[in-house]
């Protein structure tokens, strides 16, 4: 696909600025009203969803010259789709493929922003999106005994990701999603150091080509380690494996799952019993990748209808969000004994983005901050102890927040309080 | 001589120079200073109103149209200068149409409340009135002057029940407002289905708003329309007293907002009594010693589908409302019964008008505020009566709820005798410098009048200059009515 | 024309560079065409500037800087319309995004005070919290609160709740020449309870039964009356997007779809349950809207369009009924169900499934569906949007339009969705509006043209049948072709707009110019 394949949708916008709102039907009160971090945080109308249709458009019809603040306003977007779902609410338009398309476009054009060029330069040469880490992608599983799905055949592979495995302060959730696993009884590999970026947030800044080389040497590897199942606690790679490479037609009958889904499904099945009490008051931050861009993808091939009203043959059907990873999350807080959750004002599919999607945290950490803040107020406004979440992006940037606004916030993963849950014995 | 040319315009009968006549246009009731007019001229129709404005544009001839019979009570029709004359329109009688169906009547300006009234009901239609209208009354101008109304839930907007107007500017320009600008004649726009109901517009401007509250400033008009409800089928009027006024605001609040009630007011003592005493002194102060303070009346209405089940509902909900309050609604209190309140507020006021029975005249001073603001303009007007020598037990009070709630008109009726020079004097200064100090405490002189009307406008400089703007494009030459609030 | 450089600076100046841009990026994103009579040409003249003031004193600052250097400014909050446009170069845009506050709910007193980019959902919500409500303008509560930012400010709620024009109460004016003028109580004691008088109210200059669509200066806050809300201070919303629908019914609640015989019978129902009182939400959509507003997307939107046109026996209202206490909503039903029995009315399966019921009432009453009604089709609608007289007019003037229509949608030039009139109640039944709202692909310019010709047709049944100015006529052109029918309001609308906008400033291409 490219741009111009999305121009009918982009031309639909009709101006209402259903994309900076939560849906209307959700609406509770003045505050919390917000869905998009861009243009609450900037007010010109380019940084909103209809702002950058027209923007889109006046590139196809060459308007607009690649300038330095073109660049600015494309990438100061998460690219979390919440100005997507807010409009399709009413509309049967496309609106975050095509703001992907536009960095697609930009990147195939040959204008990118230096500090993601660095991030994909360290992609190309190390497979990984965190470029001068430190740690060696394999460092957070020593001492653990699992298996390396790259030498043994496995049913279930664990993606740890590039944020878990390179951020010290991630490792423990990984750590315990391992032991919970195994406690289940699962039959569960890493790919340890050969573990290579799943190529999603290279997809979402713009760059097509390097996200396709990784997926289709992942792909690859998976295939030969004959697992049925791919679990992950990343947000992004969840989106990644599920949507990104079914969209490409890559991902075979791969099952992909969220460590929530999987964790969710093993309690449902009585493998793992929260017993022991973690009293705590907390709130579930759901991650954009996982909730309302988690859903599958549909595939479609098809034409407009001739005539006045906007119809397809075949029937195209839209993901709006409806189908989201949004209750096993919350499902397993609320198995955990003496847990008390509260939810925010923007929830599900109009959650508030965490602020570190989309290449913001890499070219403009002030305003990933500041989406980051935004949402930590939104927590605390519940009364909470704890921000909780599943998605290692979503948790950096909330402790980077707290720690820099002296909250006392909590942040957590999911994760990590289901194992507090498990006694010993793990059952 | 502006008499002789407005003779040949509209007949020699019509216009009076007599020294009578123009001594009763000079002055009123109020304190306005005395200003002779130049003549009298009584026009026909709208026709003669047209060439009256033109001529007037033409010789620099202040004019000042008056629609009611007297007395006049606020001064808007005494000249504010030398050489006016007085347009009066009270001969303009005629009755143009009442339409059922779409609830509206159409009439000229010399058209009394007295005259309207039995000509709507015929078609089962009646008016959201102002508080007992003297019988020479006009609706126009009650309309035109904004007058709070009884009926607050069919009080959507302050400019209700006012719809359209048909005006002669100063400019010497016909217009007319809302919907009846057109397309087509009147007579062709009834054919089409229109009823001149739409007040606001034509576009983007709403005519009617300032022609209304204007004293006569912008232009004549020669005829209006007004919004008609209907006549009830069933009707349960009630009364409540109490020395607590928040209590009765309270039930109030609750009686408008959930449209409960149709008629709804209160009075205090010395007014209700005032209003119902048949012979003076006695019943005055027989009826005045068996009230409370304050009296609420409100009236509960159903219509033509299933009238009984609508009223005996609203009549527990409302009792329902009224315990959580600790008011009691009852249908007489000592010697006043509701249902003769009814009677009585549905027509204009008996002869004499009421609020010259006590004592002979009445000043009133009237602004519109809100419930919080209540207690405190009222105790502040009480201690200013005292504190003038004017008895407080004297002083009328009326508050209305107008615009379905939102505000509330309180008025004082200060009673006096004219015949007394220091009883004369005393409300004259009481009503400047209460006017003054209760402005400080909250309350809006929307409608001002007399003395006070240029004080009270050129706190506002902004809108003074706004409204100076608006009365140069519809009156340039500055001849209607002169002197009048900022003008 | 580039904005000069002295004059980006001096605007800069007052607002911070974080909150003026001149980039056609930017730009660009604001001249992209509105979805409101969209045509094939898809960028609207630009900009100059985008200027966001954060409050009435920035506003001031920019106007009076207008006025100094001779450009042009337009305001708007959330720019839907394309009367938000500018005509051409030489204006600088005023948006008002940052002036978002709540300034004050009033629940004894009934009044609410916001700021131009408070939305209707913002303000409707922190009132239903209070037990109280607000009539929201049928474009959906999307848009500004403020009751003189929408093109008129009718909506669902008009029946029980009136309009922009009669709930307006005080209002703060940054008129074109950079004064502010603050109407009623406001100017005098500070107080937002009344926008009328000292004497003369200027409510009248600023709107009427439409807005002056920027042509006349900033509004900066406004007062608005509101009223009392007899449900759950949140709507029990359960589900997810689009399919939201509430987990109950709330007591005192009901909904239904009226369809009649015949306009006739349907317009005397509509009288009756105006003089009854009865009616919360009273709006004669027709079968489209009803179809469009339950869809979640067009295929769907086409089935439902086709059952709900077999289902209806005619022209037909929708009904909500909202008790204030349980005696008042069970006469509210019983009088109901004998207006309808005397009228032959029937009610839509859809509407009042209890499946389906819940949704439509929240729908309806938080106006969501209005876009799903308009735009999804196909990203376009315009029509003909009559004025607000009785409803018999309305209704009689948008039968005669609807016969235009028909003829283009056989031409296959409008969607296809049936000539039923949109007509509404206002207050009871003492007035009504009436539209003929009309789809068509915007890019195809053979529909374009037919969408503006069947405009041009309506204004002269306007004229002809003596039907009234309807709401969509603005701009100089569409004005002129009344002017002379209606009293020449056009000139005393231009005295208005010469005296307060003697520069020029505000740019008036949707409202009228001073031009002689």
């Amino acid at each position: 696909m490219t741009l111009e394949d999305y121009r009918s949708d982009m031309e639909m916008c009709c101006r209402c600025s259903y994309c900076k709102f939560i849906p209307l039907e959700r609406v509770e009160g003045f505050q919390h009203v917000n869905v998009c971090p861009s243009i609450s945080r900037y007010n010109f109308h380019a940084y909103a969803g209809g702002g950058r249709m027209g923007v889109g458009v006046a590139m196809l019809e060459k308007r607009l010259e690649y300038t330095d603040k073109l660049l600015e306003v494309v990438h100061n977007c998460q690219m979390c789709g919440a100005c997507d779902i807010s409009c399709k609410y009413a509309m049967d338009m496309e609106v975050l493929e095509p703001i992907n398309e536009i960095r697609i476009k930009c990147v195939e054009d040959g204008h990118t922003v230096p500090a993601l060029d660095s991030v994909v330069n360290s992609l190309r040469k190390q497979g990984t999106m965190v470029p001068g880490a430190k740690a060696k992608r394999e460092d957070w599983a020593e001492g653990l005994e699992v298996k390396d799905f790259t030498k043994q055949m496995t049913k279930v592979i664990y993606h740890t990701g590039c944020r878990t495995c390179y951020d010290k302060d991630m490792w423990k959730v990984a750590r315990a999603t391992i032991n919970l696993l195994q406690k289940a009884g699962g039959d569960v590999g890493i790919a340890g150091e050969n573990e290579s970026c799943c190529g999603g947030r290279a997809y979402q800044m713009g760059y097509r080509e390097d996200f396709l080389r990784q997926a289709k040497q992942n792909m690859e590897l998976f295939t030969k380690s004959g697992a049925e199942i791919l679990v992950t606690g990343c947000a992004d790679c969840y989106h990644a494996f599920k949507v990104l490479y079914d969209k490409f037609g890559l991902k075979g009958d791969l099952e992909v799952l969220h460590t929530t889904e999987y964790l969710d499904r093993l309690i449902q099945e009585g493998k793992l019993k929260p017993t022991r009490q973690v009293a705590m008051t907390v709130t579930y931050h759901d991650p954009c990748h996982l909730g309302r861009l988690g859903e599958p993808y549909i595939h479609w091939e098809g034409e407009k209808v001739p005539g006045q009203i906007r119809v397809f043959a075949p029937p195209k059907e839209f993901r709006r969000g409806t189908y989201g990873v949004y209750e096993p999350p919350r499902d397993i807080l609320k198995s955990i004994p003496g847990l008390k959750l509260v939810e925010m004002s923007r929830i599900k599919e109009y959650a508030w983005c965490c602020g570190a999607g989309g290449g913001v945290k890499e070219t403009n950490p002030e305003f990933a901050k500041w989406t980051a803040k935004e949402r930590i107020n939104e927590a605390e406004s519940t009364g909470a102890e704890a921000i909780v979440t599943a998605c290692p992006g979503c948790e950096q940037n909330f402790n980077n927040a707290v720690r820099e606004n002296g909250n006392s916030l909590k942040v957590y993963d999911v994760v990590e309080l289901l194992e507090k849950a498990i006694s010993k014995g793990g059952h | 001589m502006i008499g002789d040319e407005l003779a040949k315009l509209v007949g020699a009968g019509n216009v009076s120079q007599e020294q009578t006549t123009l001594d009763e246009y000079s002055k009123d009731m109020s304190f306005v200073n005395t200003i002779m007019p130049e003549c009298v001229v009584k026009p026909r129709n709208a026709g003669d109103i047209d060439k009256i404005v033109n001529l007037a544009r033409e010789t620099l001839t202040p004019l000042v149209p008056v629609s009611s019979g007297p007395p006049h009570f606020h001064g808007a029709t005494v000249p504010g200068i030398g050489g006016a004359v007085i347009v009066d329109l009270s001969g303009m009688k005629k009755i143009i149409r009442i339409d059922r169906l779409n609830r509206v009547a159409m009439f000229e300006p010399g058209v009394t409340f007295d005259e309207l009234i039995p000509a709507v009901e015929k078609e089962g239609l009646r008016l959201n009135m102002p508080l007992l209208p003297r019988k020479s009354k006009s609706v126009t101008g009650s309309l035109l002057e904004r007058e709070p109304v009884i009926m607050p839930k069919y009080h959507w907007d302050i400019a209700d029940p006012l719809a359209c107007v048909e005006v002669i500017f100063g400019t010497g320009d016909m217009f007319r407002t809302g919907a009846a600008a057109g397309p087509g004649t009147i007579e062709e726009q009834w054919a089409a289905g229109g009823a001149q109901k739409e007040a606001a517009g034509p576009s983007s401007a709403s005519w009617y708003r300032v022609i209304q509250g204007a004293q006569g400033t912008m232009g004549i008009v020669t005829w209006a329309s007004v919004r008609c409800e209907i006549l009830p089928r069933l009707e349960e009027p009630f009364l409540v007293g109490s020395s607590q006024l928040d209590k009765i605001m309270e039930l109030v609040h609750w009686l408008v907002r959930l449209r409960l009630v149709n008629e709804c007011f209160i009075l205090n003592n010395t007014n209700l009594a005032a209003i119902l005493a048949k012979r003076w002194p006695d019943d005055y102060r027989d009826i005045k010693d068996t009230l409370p303070t304050w009296v609420l009346f409100f009236n509960i209405a159903g219509y033509e589908y299933l009238p009984e089940e609508r009223v005996s509902g609203q009549i527990q909900d409302v009792i329902d409302i009224a315990q959580r309050v600790g008011v009691e609604p009852v249908p007489a209190i000592g010697r006043v019964s509701a249902s003769d309140l009814l009677t009585a507020v549905r027509r204009p006021s008996r002869e004499p008008y009421w609020k010259l029975r006590y004592k002979g005249v009445c000043h009133d001073i009237f602004f519109l505020t809100i419930y919080d603001k209540l207690p405190g303009l009222i105790g502040a007007m009480y201690d200013m009566a005292d504190e003038a020598g004017y008895p407080a037990s004297d002083m009328g009070v009326y508050l209305q709820p107008i615009v379905q709630g939102v505000n509330c008109h309180c008025e004082f009726n200060l009673f006096y005798d004219p015949k007394n020079p220091r009883e004369s004097d005393q409300v004259r200064e009481l009503s400047i410098s209460s006017t003054k100090s209760l402005i400080g405490r909250g309350a809006f002189f929307s409608r001002p009048y007399g003395e006070s009307a240029r004080m009270i406008i050129n706190r506002d400089a902004a809108t003074a200059a706004a409204l100076k703007k608006v009365k140069a494009i519809v009156d340039p030459s500055n001849i209607m009515n002169p002197g009048k609030l900022c003008f | 024309m580039a904005l000069e450089k002295v004059i980006y600076r001096a605007l800069e100046d007052v607002l911070g560079p974080e909150n003026i841009s001149d980039d056609p990026v930017i730009l660009d994103s604001y001249a992209w065409r509105s979805g409101l009579v969209a045509t094939p040409v898809k960028f609207v003249p630009r900009f100059e500037a985008i200027t966001l003031p954060k409050d009435t004193q920035q506003v001031q600052a920019i106007v009076k800087l207008c006025n100094q250097y001779k450009i042009q400014f337009k305001a708007s909050s959330t720019g839907w319309g394309g009367y938000c446009d500018p005509n051409g170069p030489g204006v600088i845009k005023i948006d008002l995004r940052r002036m978002n506050r709540i300034i004050e709910i009033n629940e004894k007193n009934m009044y609410a005070v916001v700021e131009p980019y408070v939305i209707f959902a913002q303000l409707q919500a922190e009132l239903m919290k209070r037990g109280l409500n607000c009539n929201i303008t049928g474009a959906g509560s999307n848009c500004s609160a403020l009751p003189i930012a929408a093109h008129q400010g009718i909506g669902h709620l008009s029946q029980s709740g009136s309009y922009g024009e009669r709930n307006l109460l005080a209002v703060e004016w940054v008129a074109p020449d950079g004064e502010i003028i603050r109407l009623g109580s406001l100017g005098s004691l500070s107080e937002w309870f009344c926008g009328d008088g000292p004497g003369p109210s200027l409510r009248g200059v600023i709107r009427g039964n439409t807005v002056p669509l920027g042509g006349l200066g900033v509004y900066t806050k406004a007062a608005a009356k509101v009223y009392h809300w007899p449900g759950p201070s949140t709507f029990p919303i359960k589900g997810v997007s689009p399919h939201y629908h509430p987990s109950e019914i709330p007591p005192g609640f009901m909904i239904r779809y009226f369809s009649f015989k015949s306009a006739d019978e349907m317009t005397e129902a509509l009288r009756k349950v105006g003089e009854s009182e009865i009616g919360f939400i009273l709006m004669g959509f027709n079968t489209a809207m009803v179809a469009g507003n339950k869809a979640t997307n067009n295929n769907e939107d086409l089935e439902l369009l086709k059952q709900f046109t077999k289902e209806v026996q005619g022209p037909g209202f929708l009904l909500i009924i909202a008790g204030n206490s349980p005696n008042d909503f069970e006469y509210k039903k019983r009088a109901l169900q004998q207006i309808i029995d005397e009228t032959n009315g029937k009610s839509l399966a859809a509407v009042e499934d209890p499946q389906n019921a819940g949704g439509y009432i929240w729908r309806f009453i938080r106006v969501t569906g209005s876009i799903r009604e308009t735009c999804r089709a196909t990203g376009c609608f315009g029509g003909e949007v009559g004025g607000t007289d009785v409803f018999g007019l309305m209704r009689a003037y948008i039968a005669r339009s609807s016969k235009i229509k028909q003829d283009y949608i056989d031409k296959g030039l409008l969607h296809a969705d049936g000539t039923h009139p949109f007509v509404q109640s206002i207050e009871h039944g003492h007035q009504g509006h009436g539209e003929l709202l009309v789809r068509y692909f915007p890019n195809n310019p053979e529909s374009a043209k037919a969408g503006m010709e069947l405009f041009m047709a309506a204004n002269q049944i306007a004229i002809e049948g003596h039907f009234g100015v309807p709401a969509h006529v603005w701009s100089d052109a569409i004005h002129d072709m009344y002017g002379p029918y209606a009293c020449n309001y056009t000139k005393w609308l231009r005295k208005i707009k010469k005296t307060f906008d003697p520069n020029t400033t505000a740019e008036a291409s949707s409202h009228i110019t001073a031009k002689e």
